[in-house]
């Protein structure tokens, strides 16, 4: 995902800011990093360039 | 049992085939986006992304959210090869990860029939309304009572199998809509009803949020 994308995207449950934790950047692209609700503390995983958005209770064993 | 993960782990089993056969974008599609444009575009279910491509030639930007990884990494591969600019978010069309207010053009199409039950249905339609800005537009699309295949002509949850070259077939939730009841969901969301029609065995809602 590009960082730009945080002016888009925010927390599934409550709507609230994410904030950003990069792994890895390839250039613009963030490849792995989390997300994390700055209302919830929820963390949201980014892997492979997609961040993963899900509500909880439907990430669970969405890795595939 | 969650249905939800049923249609999420049939389509990233099937992602790859499916997007095989997904070729080309609907008309319907293309026929609602004529002559609009708008800063940002969402596609809600963008599976290969073959409807986000029409929406980049219309918009600055544009998101795909699905929430099948295998689905996504589609998308990628065809806006690589196709030189469209795709941002992708794995997510759920019942609480979208997305800022209120944002959205300019949105298509949703062949997706909420996926979910399980009204209450989830009317509250993924709340949530495009949501995202809509102020003179933000959208269409909706479910399958319908009207295609050749269904004989009955009040709205009901089946299930329909997709079959892999292998012969492998993985179930799929579906809820087909009498056009009326498509209506009534419509109705009974914050989004405002602009255009309606059946068309191809799908019923098509071009929407806007209440004011």
């Amino acid at each position: 995902m590009k960082e730009s994308l945080m002016e888009i995207v925010c927390c599934p449950i409550d709507k609230a800011d994410l904030e950003l934790d990069v792994e890895e950047r390839d250039g613009e692209e963030i490849v792995s990093g989390t997300l994390t609700c700055t209302e919830c503390g929820e963390v949201y995983p980014i892997e492979d360039g997609i961040p993963n958005l899900l509500p909880p209770d439907m990430r669970e064993d969405a890795t595939a | 049992m969650d249905e939800s993960r049923t249609v999420r782990e049939t389509y990233d089993r099937i992602a790859a085939h499916f997007a095989s056969t997904r070729e080309h974008p609907w008309p319907e599609v293309e026929t609602f986006l004529e002559g609009r444009e708008g800063s940002l575009g969402l596609d809600i279910g963008c599976a290969n992304g073959r409807h986000a491509q029409l929406l980049a030639a219309c918009t600055d930007r544009v998101l795909g959210v699905d929430v099948s990884r295998g689905l996504l990494r589609e998308a990628r591969d065809r806006a690589n090869s196709r030189r469209f600019a795709v941002d992708l978010v794995q997510g759920d069309a019942a609480t979208l990860p997305i800022r209120p207010g944002r959205v300019d053009i949105a298509v949703y199409v062949a997706t909420i029939h996926h979910l399980r039950d009204r209450e989830t249905r009317v509250r993924s339609l709340d949530e495009l309304a949501r995202v809509l800005g102020p003179d933000g537009r959208a269409l909706v699309s479910a399958w319908s009572t009207a295609h050749d295949r269904f004989d009955s002509e009040e709205g009901f949850d089946t299930t329909i199998e997709w079959t892999l070259p292998g012969g492998e077939t993985l179930p799929r939730f579906y809820h087909i809509y009498a056009p009326e009841e498509f209506r009534a969901e419509v109705a009974d969301s914050a989004l405002a009803l602009e255009a309606f029609e059946v068309s191809s065995g799908n019923c098509y809602a071009t929407v806007r949020r209440e004011q």
